[in-house]
């Protein structure tokens, strides 16, 4: 992975309100470790979903990533995650 | 009650919506191609979709251990089916045991209050 996009990512406080939202019960909760390696989880299920789609455009000689490429490429993303 | 929910949850899906972008800015520099703003969305979309799935997960594997509170040994369960992803996760989870336990190392003397400690790491 490369060095310089680093630091863009999901914030703390976002994945961890957004989860939060998700559970079934009001008592659970989330650690600040579990936060952050959530927020490195979703960071890489976005990075994934960008480089195969930016692959499948390649592929296809296309100069823009279009949403029928996200559409080929959608399938085995949901699968390996 | 709900109403208010649902505007937190609409500005929860405009955050992700907006680190989407940029992840897909910086792919799409690196192979000078652009991406459209539908694929954007929908990227946006299915990660907020996957959370979902997410969060189901780990509160079920809290619940399992007889745990209310969700920790990373949870996290490295909801990784589990790509072996890339499960090392790297995994590794991820041992660098943060480490900066805090560097963290602890300089606290020693004036302690800081963990939210504090929490804001500068971002």
């Amino acid at each position: 992975m490369a060095e310089s996009d680093a630091e863009i990512g999901f914030r703390k406080d976002t994945v961890s309100k957004l989860l939060s939202s998700f559970f079934k019960e009001d008592k659970t909760r989330l650690s600040g470790d579990a936060a952050l390696l959530m927020a490195e989880m979703l960071r890489v299920f976005a990075r994934e979903a960008a480089v195969r789609a930016q692959k499948q455009a390649e592929s296809e000689d296309c100069d823009r990533v279009d949403i029928e490429h996200f559409e080929k490429i959608l399938p085995q993303l949901l699968l390996d995650f | 009650m709900s109403v208010d929910k649902d505007e937190t949850h609409q500005r929860l899906k405009a955050a992700v919506h907006y680190t989407v972008g940029r992840i897909c800015q910086t792919v799409g520099e690196d192979h000078r191609r652009e991406f459209s703003r539908q694929v954007i969305a929908a990227i946006a979309e299915t990660a907020v979709r996957q959370s979902d799935i997410f969060a189901k997960d780990l509160e079920a594997f809290a619940r399992h251990a007889k745990r209310s509170t969700v920790t990373p040994e949870d996290v490295k369960l909801v990784a589990r089916r790509s072996t890339a992803l499960s090392i790297y996760i995994q590794n991820k989870s041992e660098e943060l045991n480490h900066e805090q336990r560097d963290l602890k190392k300089k606290n020693t003397g004036k302690r800081k209050s963990r939210d504090t400690d929490e804001e500068s790491r971002e």
